[in-house]
């Protein structure tokens, strides 16, 4: 046996049953979904926030406020679109629909991760759920990955990075 | 304000003979950069510049691209050369190394980056201006040298003679150069198109200068990882004295093939030797453990160039005077 690990206060710190799933257009994000909805679907006390963030582009991206205005609109009615897509999903696995909420809030995010590390600290996760984004090496090392940079940032939370 | 007959007499100094004053074509509206041609004049806040001819940009051995936005052009006041870059934008995905990411050229980030780096010793130097329709023009001093790349290729010397005699001050430009992207990086800027043929020799004092600050790319979840590859892949080419290919060992029967394995590569380029202690072993480990950040073997990546910089520090007295 190991020596026993001296009591720490953390070791009661309880818990909630709030959960963040933070989202995007890619499947691996709707397996995240798939996978809260298999795991703890008719279960009770679960409360589950489907969370998109809207990364508001650079101002150099369009060449007009007016063209900014109008790809912005298109892309929040689309994600509008899949977050209701997630709920329904959510509720059809047995939660309760006023278990399930939907957000979307755009934000300048010079980086995803610290912007959904944001949301969680604005509410009260005690746990996030994201897909792995699957990508190589290389990708990793030009663009970064959001669920590393999640995993390996997060305080006070617990990860579930699903495959 | 110079009228129609002084700009005339003016732009007859810099053109052919044969130039006809009377057919002078004045544009107060660039939005139609193909319609400024030779001879022609673009008046930008009251200023009038002769344009002289295209710009054009060469890379990798392939024939000189001409940039119709861009024109070399003459400012009529004081007889300056200026580059003059007119609004174009342009948005499409880059493929690089098989990875597939959107990139758009746009002039009002130029425009801010002048702005930001006015005085500064390692950027091109320059202002923006628009003209009647608004459109954002950049007028640029133009920079007497050439692109780092070309003076690296032109040095007629073996690499233990290079990297002993001429890498240390190299070396000591090229950290400046890093710097001066930290601070764009500090004032939430990318420079969007870190190449080695974006660094310009300045003959005058011989320092490098960062040119061309109009690139972006969509980042994703790293800003910069884009600008600190890019630094990456010339800090790589400079202590190489130019890319070691595989294709180059394999043609010249290098004893250092064999050697050589995966993770040794560039991790994006993987024909490119990362590792380059494998071929020249007079490179320091120090030195060698920086570009490895860059290679298939990396399982830590440089988030931030000031990580980079102060790893570039720490190596610099190992280089010799």
């Amino acid at each position: 046996m190991g020596k026993k690990a001296n009591h720490d206060k953390n070791d009661d710190k309880v818990f909630n049953k709030n959960i963040l799933i933070a989202v995007d257009e890619s499947h691996n994000a709707r397996r995240a979904v798939s996978y809260v909805g298999q795991l703890l679907g008719g279960l009770k006390g679960f409360k589950v926030t489907i969370l998109h963030v809207v990364p508001e582009p650079e101002e150099d991206y369009f060449p007009t406020e007016v063209e900014k205005e109008r790809w912005l609109a298109q892309y929040v009615k689309r994600i509008d679109a899949l977050l209701e897509d997630d709920r329904r999903f959510l509720i059809d696995k047995g939660f309760a629909p006023d278990d399930v909420s939907t957000r979307s809030t755009i934000r300048y995010c010079p980086s995803m991760a610290e912007c959904i590390l944001a949301e969680r600290d604005s509410a009260d996760y005690s746990t996030i759920v994201v897909g792995r984004q699957g990508l190589s090496r290389s990708e990793q090392f030009l663009f970064g990955s959001i669920s590393s940079k999640i995993v390996n940032h997060a305080r006070k939370c617990t990860i579930w990075v699903v495959e | 304000m110079m009228t129609i007959e002084e700009i005339r007499q003016k732009a007859a100094r810099w053109l052919l003979p044969s130039w006809d004053p009377t057919q002078l074509r004045v544009h107060t509206d660039t939005t139609d950069y193909f319609g400024v041609e030779y001879g022609d004049v673009v008046i930008l806040n009251g200023n009038p510049y002769l344009v002289r001819q295209n710009a054009k940009e060469g890379r990798f051995g392939v024939d000189d691209e001409v940039k119709f936005w861009v024109k070399r052009a003459i400012d009529l006041q004081t007889g300056d050369a200026k580059i003059i870059k007119l609004v174009f934008y342009e948005r499409f995905f880059s493929h690089i190394g098989g990875i597939e990411f959107e990139c758009f050229r746009s002039p009002r980030k130029e425009a801010r980056i002048l702005k930001l780096v006015v005085g500064h010793d390692h950027f091109m130097q320059g202002f923006s201006v628009e003209d009647e329709k608004g459109n954002v023009v950049r007028v640029l001093d133009v920079i007497q040298g050439g692109p780092l790349s070309k003076y690296i290729e032109s040095l007629d010397m073996d690499h233990a003679t290079y990297f002993k005699e001429r890498f240390p001050e190299i070396f000591d430009r090229f950290l400046a150069c890093v710097k001066a992207i930290e601070f764009l990086h500090e004032h939430g800027e990318k420079h969007g198109d870190i190449r080695r043929d974006h660094i310009f020799v300045d003959r005058e004092d011989n320092r490098y200068r960062w040119i061309d600050f109009d690139f972006n790319y969509r980042h994703r979840e790293n800003i910069y990882g884009y600008d600190l590859f890019g630094l990456g892949n010339i800090l790589i080419f400079l202590v190489g004295k130019g890319d070691v290919l595989l294709f180059d060992l394999k043609n010249q029967e290098s004893p250092h093939l064999d050697e050589l394995e995966d993770e040794d590569l560039n991790i994006v380029f993987h024909n490119r030797v990362a590792n380059l202690k494998k071929i020249f072993p007079y490179i320091p480990e120090s030195l060698n453990r920086v570009m490895m950040h860059f290679s298939r073997g990396a399982n830590w990546y440089y988030e931030h160039t000031a990580q980079l910089r102060h790893d570039l520090e720490s190596v610099r007295h190992e280089l010799g005077a």
